[in-house]
């Protein structure tokens, strides 16, 4: 009884450790954001909020833009997760169950593309979408997102659809159903965990990504927030609260919406590491 | 099963209806309507606390004086500004106006990305300044007018240091006595991430020890006199008398609160450090190397090659070359000059004595490129960097590096 006390209290610190090391990168963002002047390089550091600078919050959002940034950063995060989830569901179960030439070489393909940096890609992306007239447009930042993010959503949504056994397919098209019917009534609910965790992948790509959006946007009011953040960064000084204090709320929705996804993500990620 | 079925469905229709709304409706054509002009204009200033506001208020008023043309700022992140707006620009896009840094200016001229002005503004109407002028203009074709030009000067934190150094020993030694608990002597960049600050930053060093990156045909980047220079920053660096891993952000504001003693910037940084805190005592004397030779900021104005407004452009840049706006412009930016001969008035100098110091500099002052190879001025940059940077975390001699610099940067312009 005793040992397994220890071993309770070991585990119980452990956890907190962890979780403190998590967040504290978010707490120490809320302090510094509600520190004064004095406090950011006094001797030592505040360690707890200053309540009394709350007026922070309400100047970065007072004048409108933060929220307009979020905004932004959400629908092309939503947007992504969407438009990525939804083509990786059929490509990842066509790698799965279909024999063709060349299977091989289109996986290593995909694979090959998450090699690629994004900085590489900016110049021709950006002729490409001139043409098309994607360019200082939201749609342009969620193809693009989508395009980088598919190819990890596709193959862990193949590892999943792999672990399934083929005969319940089969036992379901004897029952007249089609392949449509097929992947989207037996398979989908068995893979529901990595739906969950390629969203979120997916979600946090675009809702982080900077350098495309830094480039293809030249509209103030269609900068997301990961711009906007940078945009107080001046040439010769940085309102340090500020840009922590719209940090934090930068920070906000994708904890959230992490929460909301988190017991799918751990399952997810680990379906079709082995096969079933 | 048949509740699940609906929710699925709703889920569905509900994400490909999110996915036609982003297909059809977000997009901007960001164009004009009833016949007003709209143009956009990029510079990393509209940033900076202090001087972004007023600079926003002085586009206003140009807003104000007449309704056929606006010019808004376009916000473009100081930390990759070049990169995206050269980007852009090269692939036909990008804002209408920039106010460029002198190595993008003279790369992207170089590209042929800027409009030649020599037919848009009649510069013989205007009292320039001839020394920054001069950089304006390549093989006979204006490309930019002087938005700012912006001297290099030593800051110094008055309640710290009631006598300024005016030796370079004198100035190491300042340094050092001042470091204690959480107060350095001074600050300068030292970090990759901050290349462009770093080269303005070694700029000084070099030329303030009688270096210089080229004669003007070859390049001496590991001349003895930029190695008598760079060991100079190697030293302060070495001697642990700047707060390290801080970025110019970060060391900026602690010179705003009394935690740095002192700092070589340019002019534009007397409002910014005013905007930053009001009270803080602080004044400006000539960078104590043995050469009185620095580095200055040119901030040339130009017009984007894709502009489809060239005109309407240049009607901003007129407006802005017209005296009483160049006063306004002067007085926004601080102890920057304009374009144009301007006199400080009597409230700026009572309310800024120390002004004088930046406009006594400006006949040794140099823009930070490489004279000979202004166009190839990011890529050497770049490569001086790399190197010194390595030195000084020790991974090699600074005489090696330089060298190393020296051979790397030659086969780039060969």
């Amino acid at each position: 009884m005793r040992r397994f006390r220890i071993g309770l209290t070991a585990r119980i610190i452990a956890v907190l450790v962890v979780l403190g090391v998590a967040v504290f990168p978010l707490y120490w963002m809320l302090v510094t954001a509600l520190s004064s002047n004095a406090d950011l390089f006094a001797d030592r550091p505040r360690l707890v909020p200053d309540i009394g600078h709350f007026g922070v919050f309400v100047d970065a959002l007072a004048e409108g833009k933060a929220a307009g940034w979020l905004l932004n950063s959400l629908v092309i995060a939503v947007g992504t997760m969407v438009l990525s989830v939804g083509l990786g569901i059929p490509l990842g179960y066509a790698l799965s169950r279909f024999s063709f030439r060349g299977k091989a070489v289109l996986t290593l393909v995909l694979l090959f593309t998450q090699m690629l940096p994004e900085a590489l890609m900016v110049v021709p992306l950006f002729a490409l979408f001139r043409r098309f007239d994607l360019l200082d447009s939201l749609t342009g930042l969620v193809l693009v997102n989508s395009a980088f993010v598919l190819p990890i959503v596709a193959l862990i949504l193949k590892g999943a659809i792999d672990g399934i056994p083929r005969e319940l397919e089969e036992a379901a098209r004897a029952d007249g159903g089609r392949p449509f019917t097929v992947l989207t009534r037996i398979n989908m609910p068995l893979i529901a965990p990595s739906i969950a965790a390629t969203a979120v992948i997916a979600f946090f790509h675009a809702w982080n990504e900077y350098v495309f959006a830094v480039t293809f946007i030249f509209t103030p009011e269609l900068q997301p927030a990961s711009v906007g953040i940078a945009n107080f960064i001046g040439e010769l000084g940085t309102p340090i609260q500020t840009v922590m204090a719209v940090a934090f709320l930068f920070t906000l929705p994708a904890v959230a919406f992490y929460l909301l996804a988190q017991k799918y993500v751990v399952s997810g990620m680990t379906a079709g590491a082995v096969k079933g | 099963m048949s509740r699940n079925r609906t929710r699925l469905g709703i889920a569905g229709a509900t994400a490909l209806g999110l996915v036609a709304a982003l297909l059809t409706g977000c997009g901007s054509d960001g164009d004009a309507g009833g016949g007003v002009t709209k143009l956009t204009f990029a510079a990393s200033t509209f940033g900076d606390p202090g001087r972004g506001p007023k600079l926003t208020a002085w586009l206003d008023e140009f807003n104000k004086s007449q309704d056929k043309v606006q010019v808004s700022a376009a916000a473009v992140p100081y930390p990759t500004f070049g990169q995206t707006v050269l980007t852009q620009m090269g692939s036909g896009q990008g804002p209408d106006l920039v106010r460029f840094d002198m190595p993008e200016f003279e790369a992207a001229a170089d590209a042929g990305l800027i409009a030649p002005l020599d037919k848009l503004v009649d510069v013989s109407k205007y009292d320039l300044i001839k020394q920054p002028d001069q950089f304006m203009v390549h093989d006979g074709v204006r490309h930019g007018i002087i938005f700012e030009a912006s001297n290099y000067a030593m800051f110094y934190n008055a309640d710290l240091i009631p006598t300024p150094p005016t030796t370079y020993d004198q100035f190491f030694s300042t340094a050092k006595s001042l470091t204690k608990g959480d107060v350095y002597g001074l600050a300068f960049r030292q970090t990759e991430a901050e290349e462009a600050g770093v080269w303005q930053d070694i700029f000084n060093y070099v030329y303030g020890f009688g270096g210089a990156w080229s004669d003007g045909k070859n390049l001496t980047i590991n001349s003895p006199e930029n190695l008598k220079g760079l060991q100079a920053y190697k030293d302060l660096y070495d001697a642990n008398v700047i707060p390290r891993g801080a970025d110019a952000a970060t060391f900026r504001r602690m010179f705003a609160e009394g935690k740095v003693g002192m700092e070589l910037n340019n002019g534009g940084y007397v409002t910014a450090t005013r905007g930053q805190n009001p009270n803080l005592k602080f004044s400006v004397a000539p960078i104590p190397f043995p050469v009185r030779k620095q580095g200055a900021i040119l901030a040339p104005i130009v017009i984007n090659e894709a502009s489809e407004a060239k005109e309407e452009a240049a009607t901003f840049i007129r407006w802005a070359l017209e005296p009483q706006n160049q006063i306004k412009l002067q007085e926004i930016l601080g102890a920057s000059s304009v374009a144009t001969t301007t006199q400080r008035s009597a409230e700026a100098l009572e309310e800024t004595p120390f002004l004088t110091v930046f406009d006594e500099l400006t006949e040794s002052s140099l823009p930070q490129i490489v004279l000979g190879f202004e166009a190839k001025t990011p890529d050497i940059r770049k490569v001086v960097v790399q190197n010194v940077i390595a030195a000084l975390q020790g991974k090699v001699d600074l005489k090696s590096a330089l060298d190393r610099a020296q051979q790397q940067a030659t086969e780039l312009v060969s």
